[in-house]
């Protein structure tokens, strides 16, 4: 029992970890576009910017202080006084606002690290500490002590699901309750003022209806249920009444006695954090005598959430048929009564949408419905991709039963008919399983906004990002891979690209630079550009200092453009004249290549001096899967990824050309390209070693061309890619091959990497 | 199917798996492997081969969507290689996570070999065999050569043994 309600308390702490790390994910950015409101008068948009940001905010308060992680509290907590300083205007927005509260996010995060690791946060004191000290010197009034951790409601406890939102936060329910005792002071002199001046008994009715409804609207927006119903009424009655001046008087002598309920259901909101009224339902009584029949309501409390109960208020049903009805309960009460013929379809209709309406009031909050939330569910990586496998399986086990030799030669109209309708089906899974794993780049992208940001600042540079495509699609492995490079190669152009105000300045150009950070699709795979008009590259230098640092041979007068820039993918390659802690030390591009490499992907760079460095990343669309043809070698079936392929022919004997020392070439138009066979490389024994009864593909590279030279080209087909064993990697330098994949019988076939065959 | 026994016979008494071992023929002897390793025992089928890998991996196959690497026994202690046939078996074992085939003549029974019944392998003047066998098993009058899946499998200083090193394994 201990171990089951441990397990859930961790579930609920993860729950928290996920929620909040979106929560802080989505916050990031809009904090960072409360840049532009530095030093502005705020409109109504940017109020509801920073709301946003207070409501975010005061979420994770909510949750962390739910499941006691005080520091985490204390951080939301003072983040949520300074917005609300700003929203008040008792501050003006700064720029180091905006950073404390991107700490404050950092901060967050690294609380949330901690407690997925620790199970709390309070070993993280010291950052905690800082954090606190960087506010109280920022914000005018001090930080406050950690508000106490809310006593929770009973509900709350049942109600799991949306912990944070459920809450009300100590601080909110001060505030209220002083409002509300300002609101009643108001109230008793207005009254007053009607008791001793009859003639102005209307005016203070108008006086004190108003000041009720702002209280009516405050308790409702807090979910004080027994208040908002209580005010609710009285309201009615005071509108009811305008014309009956003795209703009216009734009225204000009710409200006169009721000026002390209310201030003793405040105490116990202090206190408590519940608002229980008194005898309630007495008073609600009260009231609704004094309304005109007609506009009397229905007082019930706790209100009616039993279907049942408001069918019987509604008089469309007697309280035994329910009772009888409930006896015999095993469908919806609705349901029954409708076959009994008690009641219409369109009457409990009718009720069941009353019921949702009440729902909402008694049970969960009515916020947390407010805010529009995606659909979306949580899963293991790990999961995922199994059952990508199992898909990869099925549409193997499908084409082993359509194609099974024992039906050969029969003939089957039906079992061929629901063939077809599998097939069909498996295709169909078989693409959702591979757009599962993909994500939009915004997050990614978002990412980079806080690192230009922070960049900016620290080098006093002024940059305006840009971002175009953030909802192109791509591999969750991709996005994993291409985190660092894309890291390195924005730290790269802030800090040698673009320069300061003053150099831009002199140099012709806005002080503001433009980096520009674009995906898009084009020719299956994902291009990522990153661009800046900043001082560009002089390859003069590169070279220059390539040869400096021996990583070049002779003095590199021979290189191209296109070569030179390629330099600094070198190791240990930096221009960079002093080494910053944003860059120079050499490691960044080295990485980009690296990392571009593992996903099978390159990176392009053009560069003019003087006028700024556009680096295309490309990237294949997915890890899982390329379009390959498949090719035979004598008994062997490999795969080459279409990208690499550019024709394929079959060669005239005339075009082939054999040099001296042994080396095959054919001419293909105006260019002569070398041969490989592929079956001396793999040790097979082809159909025939004449070309002439081959085929020849001319394969694309990096590198330069070159023509492979198998048996037969079998088709065109979606290849899964899948690693070949780790255990075979230690076995030795699998060379020319990048992985394998299974073909539809079921034998593993190996794809050529066609790179390494170049070279 | 087999990962669930497995996990069952690991919960419900690690002992069942004691001194336990699959038993399986290659030439003229009897060899023995540690069940707790073996996940799967399937029929020999269609390799795809790996090309720069030593000659005792004979290349991949396709288990139900996995791509495991298949050794072949005879190769790896350098016995002559000769054709598969229908009791030709692929013993399927699985080494902190990886997936690992070998190919063996014949595979017998599953037999208890209790710790007192086996004897340290024989010292052959330090030379490579050896290290590949874990203990000499007595079953009655027979004798299992009781190899260690570690270093058959992760050693890599592969040595070139000699005809005499070989008929160590065989005494």
């Amino acid at each position: 029992m201990a171990d089951q309600e441990n397990n859930e308390q961790l579930e609920i702490i993860h729950e928290f970890i996920n929620e909040t790390r979106d929560m802080i994910n989505d916050l990031e950015p809009t904090i960072i576009g409360m840049e532009e409101m530095v030093g502005q008068d705020l409109d109504a948009d940017d109020k509801e910017t920073l709301n946003g940001v207070f409501r975010l905010f005061h979420s994770v308060k909510g949750g962390a202080g739910f499941l006691n992680f005080g520091h985490l509290v204390q951080c939301t907590h003072t983040a949520e006084n300074l917005l609300d300083q700003l929203r008040n205007g008792e501050l003006t927005l700064s720029s180091e606002h905006v950073d404390l509260l991107c700490q404050s996010c950092d901060f967050s995060k690294e609380a949330l690290d901690y407690i997925e690791e620790h199970g709390d946060d309070s070993g993280i004191t010291e950052s905690a500490d800082n954090l606190m000290t960087r506010f109280k010197e920022a914000t005018s009034c001090p930080a406050e002590q950690t508000p106490e951790i809310p006593p929770r409601p009973d509900e709350l406890i049942i109600d799991l699901e949306t912990p944070a939102r459920q809450l009300i936060s100590a601080e909110d329910r001060q505030k209220f309750v002083h409002e509300s005792s300002a609101i009643i002071k108001r109230i008793e002199t207005n009254l007053n003022n009607s008791k001793n001046n009859k003639k102005t008994a209307a005016a203070a009715a108008e006086a004190i209806l108003a000041d009720i409804s702002l209280f009516h609207e405050n308790c409702h927006f807090l979910t004080f249920d027994e208040l908002d119903k209580l005010t609710g009424i009285i309201m009615l009655v005071l509108e009811n009444s305008k014309s009956h001046k003795t209703t009216l008087q009734r009225a204000l002598n009710f409200i006169w006695e009721l000026i002390e309920v209310f201030q003793e259901s405040l105490d116990n909101i202090l206190q408590h954090g519940m608002d229980n009224v008194y005898g309630l339902e007495m008073y609600l009584e009260l009231f609704n005598n004094l309304l005109p029949p007609d506009a009397q309501v229905e007082i019930h409390c706790p209100p009616p959430t039993r279907l049942g109960e408001i069918l019987i208020q509604e008089g469309i049903v007697k309280n035994e048929d329910i009772e009888q009805a409930l006896s015999a309960q095993e469908r919806p009460i609705g349901e029954i009564l409708v076959d009994q013929g008690l009641a219409s379809r369109e009457q409990v209709n009718k009720a069941v949408k009353i019921q949702k309406k009440l729902r909402p009031m008694t049970g969960k909050s009515a916020v947390c419905s407010k805010i529009p939330k995606r659909q979306e569910i949580r899963v293991d990586l790990e999961k995922l991709d199994n059952l990508i496998n199992l898909i990869g399986e099925i549409v193997i086990a499908e084409n082993m039963v359509i194609h099974s030799p024992d039906l050969h030669n029969l003939e089957l109209d039906n079992f061929n008919k629901a063939a077809g309708h599998l097939s069909k089906i498996v295709r169909e899974l078989q693409e959702m399983a591979m757009v599962i794993r993909m994500l939009p780049i915004s997050g990614l992208f978002r990412r980079m906004m806080r690192l230009v940001r922070d960049l900016s600042r620290k080098s006093g540079k002024k940059v305006e990002l840009q971002l175009v495509g953030e909802d192109t699609e791509v591999d969750k492995t991709v996005i994993e891979k291409i985190t660092d490079p894309l890291v390195h190669l924005i730290r790269n152009s802030l800090d040698h690209g673009i320069g300061t105000p003053e150099e831009r300045a002199a140099a012709g150009k806005p002080e503001s630079g433009v980096l520009r950070l674009e995906a898009r699709h084009e020719e299956g795979e994902v291009q990522i550009t990153i661009t800046d008009d900043g001082r560009g590259m002089d390859k003069k230098r590169l070279i220059a200092k390539a040869v400096n640092k021996g990583l070049l041979e002779g003095d590199g007068s021979q290189l191209s453009d296109a070569e030179a820039l390629q330099l600094i993918f070198k190791p240990g390659f930096s221009t960079a004249e002093q080494i910053t802690d944003i860059s120079g030390r050499g490691v960044g591009m080295d990485v980009v290549r690296k990392n571009l490499e593992e996903i099978k992907g390159r990176v392009d760079v053009i560069s003019e001096l003087g006028s700024g460095t556009t680096i295309t990343l490309h990237i294949p669309l997915t890890l899982a899967i390329i379009d390959g043809m498949l090719i035979r070698v004598g008994d062997s079936r490999y795969i080459i990824p279409i990208l690499s392929i550019r024709e394929s022919f079959k060669p005239d004997s005339s075009a082939i050309t054999i040099t001296p020392d042994g080396r095959e070439l054919v001419r293909v138009r105006n260019s002569l390209l070398p041969i490989l066979r592929l079956h001396k490389i793999h040790n097979i024994e082809p159909d025939s070693r004449r070309f002439e009864d081959g085929i020849l593909i001319i394969l694309e590279s990096r590198e330069g061309n070159i023509c492979l030279f198998v048996d037969e080209l079998l088709g065109q087909q979606q290849t899964v890619i899948k690693s070949l064993s780790q255990y075979i990697g230690r076995q030795g330098e699998v060379s020319g091959v990048s992985g394998c994949t299974i073909l539809s019988d079921g034998e593993v076939c190996l794809i050529l990497d066609v790179q390494a065959l170049v070279e | 199917m087999t990962d669930e026994i497995d996990d069952e016979l690991w919960d419900d008494d690690e002992d069942t798996q004691k001194d336990k071992y699959l038993t399986f023929h290659i030439a003229a002897e009897d060899y023995g492997l540690d069940i707790a390793c073996i996940t799967e025992i399937i029929g020999i089928q269609k390799i795809t081969v790996v090309p720069n890998m030593p000659s005792f991996i004979k290349g991949v196959i396709n288990l139900r969507g996995k791509v495991v690497p298949i050794m072949d026994i005879r190769c790896r202690f350098e016995i002559e290689e000769r054709e598969y046939d229908e009791r030709t078996c692929i013993i399927v074992a699985d080494i902190k996570g990886t997936a690992v085939g070998l190919i063996v003549d014949q595979v017998n029974e599953v037999i208890d070999i209790p710790e007192e019944r086996i004897e340290p392998p024989p010292e052959s003047g330090g030379r490579s065999y050896s290290r590949y066998i874990s203990g000499i098993g007595k079953v009655g009058e027979k004798v299992k050569i009781l190899l260690d899946i570690n270093t058959l499998l992760f050693d890599e200083e592969i040595e070139q043994l000699d005809d005499n090193d070989s008929k160590v394994s065989a005494p």
